[in-house]
């Protein structure tokens, strides 16, 4: 029997089929969004969001949204002129219109400075890296923002690496990172950085709650591209 | 026709984790085991531990010989995620607590947790984060408990199956 440390260790089963069905299962449980997309198509009349969902939707700009990595076809009924940008080919098979990209420059290249919105809701593949490469990332996604741009950027605290937990002030630490996109044009103009509270109950107990919306993340900003 | 927007509320993830080893599992065969289940299994075995108390989130599927009364236990091994959730200070008390039910530990815990409510400690600690959690514990046990670091140094960019099994191992022992 061999011992994995990593993803990466051991070959996942290759059959097509079963490749298709681990690559769905895979993308769901990364894109926590995809379920109001089910939830919603079940219904005639009426589309399911969360509050944040709508809060982004009530601050948009007039003019061309992206969704990227974020399952962006669930607010497809809600916001005109969207491109819902995956970089997971498997997409393609229940929503043919989403845009499949391979690397992250590939978004400039398509729409160059296309978009007046540009919105990623916790996207774990953004956060895991070192901060040099998660920069590079937001970097490549303002060649394909208009100036005005409003970026909605939104994650958790327990997906990024490479700080210390034990050390750093936390707020300060992402609120100083959302300030460092200065360097790309991008400003902050609102954010909302919470942190778990803990405090013991009746009988003693702390809960075990994680940070307050795993779903989209307890670290939100909109940033303003100029 | 316009549809209408119906906002509901988000979900804790948490709540539905019990099944996320097993489902990973499904994407490979069944030739291959994460190595540091395998630490635990071999640390039960060849140390002599024959009734491990387990306290679990995340079903491991671990082949130990477990014990249904913590009362009972030689060890009581904890991999569930939720320690790592208390604030700093609830988890010195709980592993306080454990020690009075069986002296020898077993303490997994989720390094991207810990801290959840962002408070600051009254001491410096070590710039490499798996060695300040080490000295964290350590200094908070400092009178009543041995502290071993039995994980593996590395860094956690996603990819190590820690929300199955969380990555920093410690045996803790009361003096």
């Amino acid at each position: 029997m061999k011992l994995i440390e990593d993803f990466s260790d051991y070959p996942m089963v290759v059959d097509n089929q079963a490749i298709d069905r681990q690559n769905y299962i895979r993308y769901r449980m990364g894109r926590l969004k995809h379920e109001l997309w089910l939830k919603s198509r079940k219904s005639k009349d009426t589309v399911y969001v969360d509050e944040y969902d709508n809060f982004i939707i009530q601050q948009l700009n007039l003019g061309n949204t992206c969704y990227f990595g974020s399952a962006g076809y669930y607010v497809e009924d809600l916001i005109d002129n969207l491109t819902v940008i995956e970089e997971w080919p498997v997409v393609k098979t229940f929503y043919p219109k989403a845009i499949i990209i391979k690397n992250r420059k590939e978004i400039g290249d398509l729409f160059p400075n296309y978009f007046n919105n540009f919105v990623i809701i916790n996207n774990r593949g953004d956060q895991w890296h070192n901060i040099e490469d998660w920069k590079e990332n937001i970097k490549n996604y303002t060649r394909a923002m208009a100036p005005g741009c409003l970026f909605f950027y939104s994650f958790r605290d327990t997906q990024t690496v490479l700080w210390n937990r034990l050390k750093e002030n936390h707020y300060d630490y992402f609120y100083n990172f959302g300030k460092s996109l200065e360097e790309f044009g991008l400003h902050i103009v609102w954010h909302d950085i919470q942190f778990a509270v803990k405090e013991k109950d009746g009988a003693g107990n702390y809960d075990v709650l994680e940070n307050p919306d795993t779903t989209n993340g307890n670290i939100k900003f909109i940033f303003k591209y100029e | 026709m316009p549809k209408n927007i119906e906002v509901i509320p988000s979900k804790n993830l948490y709540k539905w984790a019990k099944n996320f080893k097993r489902i990973q599992d499904r994407f490979y065969d069944n030739k291959f085991k994460l190595r540091r289940l395998k630490q635990i299994e071999d640390f039960i075995k060849l140390n002599g531990y024959k009734n491990v108390y387990h306290i679990e989130e995340v079903r491991l599927d671990l082949e130990i010989p477990v014990a249904v009364d913590s009362n009972n236990a030689d060890l009581i091994l904890v991999t569930d995620q939720g320690y790592s959730r208390y604030p700093l200070t609830g988890i010195i008390e709980k592993i306080n607590k454990l020690l009075l039910l069986c002296p020898n530990l077993y303490l997994c815990l989720n390094r991207h947790y810990l801290n959840i409510d962002n408070k600051k400690l009254s001491y410096a600690v070590p710039e490499d984060y798996q060695q300040a959690i080490t000295f964290w514990l350590q200094t908070e046990l400092k009178d009543n408990a041995m502290v071993v670091d039995i994980s593996r140094d590395y860094i956690d960019y996603g990819k190590s199956f820690t929300w199955s099994c969380p990555d920093r191992h410690y045996y803790i022992r009361k003096l």
